[in-house]
């Protein structure tokens, strides 16, 4: 079962364009999406679209459930007057492109999807979150403390955990197991589409893949693959620049940052 | 912004009330606005020792986690269990309801080593 997972498209078409190319080529069983559709970029609308009409199972980001009640928070952390400015453009900007079906759409979305798998007389729960489980808009970067982790982990009754927010791709393994029994539980970041936040400028998303031999008994039974994609960043930094958005997210998009 | 005169500060952004031998800790005004929205408190079992300056739990907050020192050596006799389901009150009420835990406080020489509510003011200038 091959399963593929991207997220924090932000209004970036030509990156969702790429991003459908390349997954198309690998044909996966599912796709999903983790949300942040919209915001930063010129085709909240398109984006919405695109991924609709798919059909494809999509939850809401931070930015969605902001945009989708017409809100002027989007539940970012900024930390500078500078971010914050600049993210007042984003948001106001975005919510005067939204039109009201597809804000509909961002207002109805789910907070989490959760699979279960059953294999090898045993339960395999795959849960999908924007941010993490308790919070659309909390940063789980790469640096938490594995305590903190497995916590949150464990209150879900994840054993894999698939999150975007931060836009910067990792795997951690960790093992939450009592008396010598092994429980290895997987938090995978699946990085960003159309905002890069690594210094990569590509597109990435990832491809899960669990087989008939998957538990949480064997940390190497579940594969975790980060895909980068190429697609016309220039075109995606050009429309930021000729937009009333700053100059700065054009920027951005130029640097994987 | 807030901060009650009545109660000692230490660097690290805690503050202590004292009654008899017994001290109930929190964090500040100020360090709750720099975490921003608190989303998990994680705090020690009752009975535990603790060292002035040692780290008895941490904050989660929606873009970081941050370590809590402990200001005065002492014993813990009791922890703020609403803070499990509400964890925001230690940014609505950072001095009262979002306090922490409370210990039974080993040596009250130790107060010296802490700042009044000017000299912590002071410090976050």
């Amino acid at each position: 079962m091959k399963i593929a997972l991207f997220s924090d498209i932000h209004a970036n078409l030509p990156a969702l364009e790429a991003f459908f190319a390349d997954v198309e080529k690998r044909n996966p069983d599912s796709i999903y999406c983790l949300g942040d559709l919209v915001g930063y970029n010129i085709w909240p609308n398109e984006v919405v679209n695109e991924i609709r009409k798919r059909r494809i199972p999509t939850i809401a980001g931070n930015y969605d459930f902001g945009i989708g009640r017409m809100s002027n928070e989007c539940g970012c952390a900024y930390k500078t007057d500078a971010e914050k400015d600049n993210g007042n453009i984003s948001i106001s900007f975005t919510n005067s492109l939204m039109k009201d079906d597809e804000r509909a759409y961002l207002r109805t979305l789910p907070a989490h999807i959760k699979v279960e798998f059953q294999l090898n007389e045993d339960k395999l729960n795959l849960l999908l979150v924007h941010g993490s489980p308790r919070k659309i808009n909390e940063y789980l970067f790469e640096d938490r403390e594995e305590k903190s982790m497995l916590r949150i982990m464990e209150q879900a009754d994840a054993d894999i955990m698939c999150f975007g927010h931060t836009h910067k791709p990792y795997h951690r393994v960790l093992n939450s197991g009592i008396d010598g029994q092994d429980h290895f539980r997987h938090a995978v970041n699946i990085g960003s589409v159309g905002k890069p936040k690594d210094n990569d400028i590509r597109g990435g998303y990832v491809m899960l893949t669990v087989d008939e031999n998957s538990s949480v008994l064997n940390k190497e039974s579940i594969s975790v693959e980060f895909i980068r994609f190429d697609y016309d960043f220039e075109k995606a930094a050009k429309a930021v620049e000729d937009s009333p958005l700053p100059n700065e997210y054009a920027e951005n998009l130029r640097r994987g940052y | 912004m807030e901060l009650p005169k009545d109660l000692h500060y230490s660097k690290e952004h805690t503050w202590v009330r004292i009654e008899n031998k017994t001290a109930t800790v929190g964090i500040t005004a100020f360090a709750q606005k720099e975490l921003g929205e608190i989303v998990y408190v994680d705090l020690p079992n009752v009975n535990h020792n603790f060292n002035q300056d040692e780290v008895f739990g941490s904050v989660e907050a929606i873009k970081t986690v941050s370590d809590l020192f402990m200001p005065l050596s002492g014993k813990i006799i009791e922890t703020n269990e609403h803070l499990l389901k509400e964890p925001t009150l230690v940014n609505s009420n950072p001095f009262d309801n979002g306090w922490m835990v409370k210990i039974e406080i080993e040596d009250l020489i130790e107060t010296e080593n802490l700042l009044t509510a000017e000299q912590y003011a002071q410090l976050n200038n």
